[in-house]
């Protein structure tokens, strides 16, 4: 899926004495299949930006094409349809509910789709088993080690089958061990012809072959790629 | 791939129930508040029908007319004779004396209703008013039959024992056989009551062989009770005509503002507690607030977070429905509905103890559930609304 921003602007607080100026002018275009890798150091606007990419919120001026159609126009309504769609989130910390057991966590996009359980034990498990954690499945998420939690938060970004995989910080409170696993993942993804979007500040992701592109940003700006 | 709207409901449902068990400590706490409520407002509620079914039945074998003779404003001895007075009267079917007075028991310290029936040995007629008969013994030729109330024979002591004696004014002894019981669902009313043919009831109360308390009398055409109570009031002097609709009339108006004062009392607890639900439900812990969130990152729309609030409400307003109604039915079962019949019989009854017995009602069921599960749905469902709009940018 073709990503497409013009001139972004994101305001937080807009008029207010605390008002936050996260991003200033984003011009940007993502191919289909691309891996991209955005990082700069925090509060770089990195997160804003995943966030517009992913549907979650809009731009405060300037326009964002995605798949052929503007976001900044579509009511909330329709970007939740665009996010159940098309995007898989890899959060920050991984996000994982954490009274619910691994598979629970994995299957809850499925849920609002009205797919039947029996339906959605399977899919969960496919994944599960594909990631290597399906023995963990009936564990509570807050009872498993980190690698796989990230493998978890990995299977529930894939449950829908999505196009574009958005992560933020993915490797941040891992060891290079795990991170490496998780870019080994990634690489799978990629020759699925799935777009990636990274963000991180390590720079174990940023040099990864699976990296195609990487962007940097600071204070809102997008600076340098290579 | 996206299943039907039956199938998101239930998937939604399943969730919100894994969530109830998630939280189970805290939901308890809301559930137990939530069903005693419901117990109270349900046992009052039960109590009141309960105490009306009780009366209703008991009030059809009351007599369309009731003649009593009065004396200085007190009730006196009538004499059998008026009835030739009033058999001039069109539309009067039947006239039956009777005597109705209370025995005095000094052994126990208890009062009861003694009724004289002219037509006691008239099974069917009497059988209206609820009551096991006993198997047919031979009768002793000196004991008068009478039937019992469930406190009598208890106050009595007879256990499995059918005769037993009472006291006339010239304190010479009268014995009495036991040919049946009244029904425990009638013990509102007969629980201290003995009835005996005519003629018993003159001889234990002493009266002369033509006294009577009541004339009952039975009108063919309902419509026209207040007319002939009228024309007996014009042809007898002195005496009390009372009507079933005034005796009805009165158990109503007597059950029915105790039970209105009752309720009205119980509507504090009832808003109280909705308040509670209202303020439990705007206030969604930090843990919470992040679920949401990352559902609606997820792709779960406003609607499906609003869905999953109103199961969860469904959940516990169901459970504690449950839970409060099946109390309030065993409190009245087991425990004859101890902690409301004093507001609703009055503090100063001194009959001996009723048993209640639960009377199911649609209505009641209906009305119980709409002043408690559907204000609470509203009361958490709306709040509900507020916390499915947190934006899902907060998980980023």
């Amino acid at each position: 899926m073709k990503i497409e921003l013009h001139t972004v602007e994101k305001y937080y607080n807009r008029g207010a004495h605390n008002q936050v100026h996260a991003l200033r002018g984003i011009d940007l275009l993502i191919d289909a299949s691309e891996t991209v890798c955005i990082h700069g150091p925090s509060g770089s606007g990195k997160s804003t930006l995943l966030a517009i990419l992913g549907g979650i919120i809009g731009p405060t001026c300037g326009s964002a094409v995605i798949g052929g159609k503007k976001m900044a126009r579509l009511p909330d309504r329709f970007l939740t349809l665009y996010r159940r769609q098309h995007i898989g989130f890899i959060f920050q910390r991984f996000r994982l509910i954490p009274e619910l057991s691994v598979l629970e966590n994995v299957t809850l996009p499925l849920l609002p789709l009205g797919i039947r359980p029996a339906d959605r034990k399977k899919r969960g498990r496919e994944l599960l088993q594909r990631l290597e954690i399906d023995h963990r499945r009936d564990f509570p998420a807050d009872e498993i080690s980190g690698g796989e939690l990230q493998r978890a938060a990995v299977a529930r970004a894939l449950i829908n089958d999505p196009s574009v995989i958005i992560a933020d910080e993915p490797t941040a409170h891992l060891d290079t061990r795990l991170s490496e696993d998780f870019l080994t993942i990634m690489t799978g993804l990629k020759r699925l012809g799935k777009t990636i979007i990274i963000a991180s500040h390590d720079p174990l992701v940023s040099a990864s072959p699976v990296v195609d592109r990487c962007l940097y940003l600071r204070d809102g700006l997008l600076c340098a790629a290579s | 791939m996206a299943g039907s709207y039956l199938d998101r409901q239930l998937n939604i449902a399943d969730y919100a129930l894994s969530g109830f068990i998630r939280r189970l400590g805290r939901n308890s706490v809301v559930v137990f508040i939530f069903a005693l409520v419901i117990f109270m407002v349900a046992s009052f509620s039960l109590t009141t029908t309960s105490l009306k079914h009780s009366a209703s039945r008991l009030l059809t074998t009351v007599p369309d007319i009731t003649v009593q003779q009065m004396s200085a404003g007190r009730q006196a001895a009538l004499s059998v004779t008026v009835i030739e007075k009033l058999d001039g009267i069109f539309g009067i079917r039947s006239m039956e004396p009777r005597v109705w007075g209370y025995y005095f028991d000094e052994n126990n310290g208890a009062n009861y209703t003694v009724i004289g029936h002219a037509n006691f040995s008239d099974k069917a007629r009497i059988a209206g008013l609820g009551i096991d008969f006993l198997p047919a013994l031979k009768l002793d030729a000196d004991a008068d039959p009478a039937v019992l109330g469930r406190g009598v024979r208890e106050n009595l002591e007879l256990g499995e024992r059918r005769t037993f004696s009472l006291f006339r004014p010239d304190l010479s002894v009268q014995s009495f056989i036991t040919v049946g019981t009244f029904s425990a669902e009638t013990s509102m009313v007969t629980d201290d009551l003995i009835i005996m043919d005519l003629d018993s009831a003159r001889e234990l109360f002493g009266l002369g062989p033509d006294d009577i308390t009541d004339l009952l009398v039975d009108v063919a055409n309902p419509l026209e009770i207040d007319t002939i109570a009228d024309k007996i009031g014009e042809r007898l002097a002195g005496v009390r005509v009372v009507t079933s609709e005034r005796i009805k009339k009165t158990y109503r108006v007597a059950f029915g503002w105790r039970s209105g004062f009752g309720l009205a009392c119980l509507f504090g607890a009832v808003a109280a507690f909705f308040i509670f639900a209202w303020d439990k439900a705007s206030g969604l812990t930090p843990a919470q607030q992040q679920e949401v969130a990352i559902l609606k990152a997820l792709g779960w729309h406003t609607e499906d977070v609003i869905t999953l609030r109103f199961w969860e409400s469904l959940i516990i307003s169901a459970l504690a429905f449950c839970f409060g109604y099946l109390g309030a039915w065993m409190h009245l079962l087991f425990f004859d509905g101890i902690l409301f019949r004093p507001l609703l019989l009055g503090w100063s009854v001194l009959k001996p103890p009723l048993s209640l017995v639960p009377v199911f009602s649609f209505a009641d069921l209906l009305l119980i559930f709409s002043l408690s599960v559907l204000p609470y749905l509203a009361a958490t469902v709306i709040p509900a609304w507020q916390s499915a709009t947190i934006r899902p940018d907060s998980v980023i």
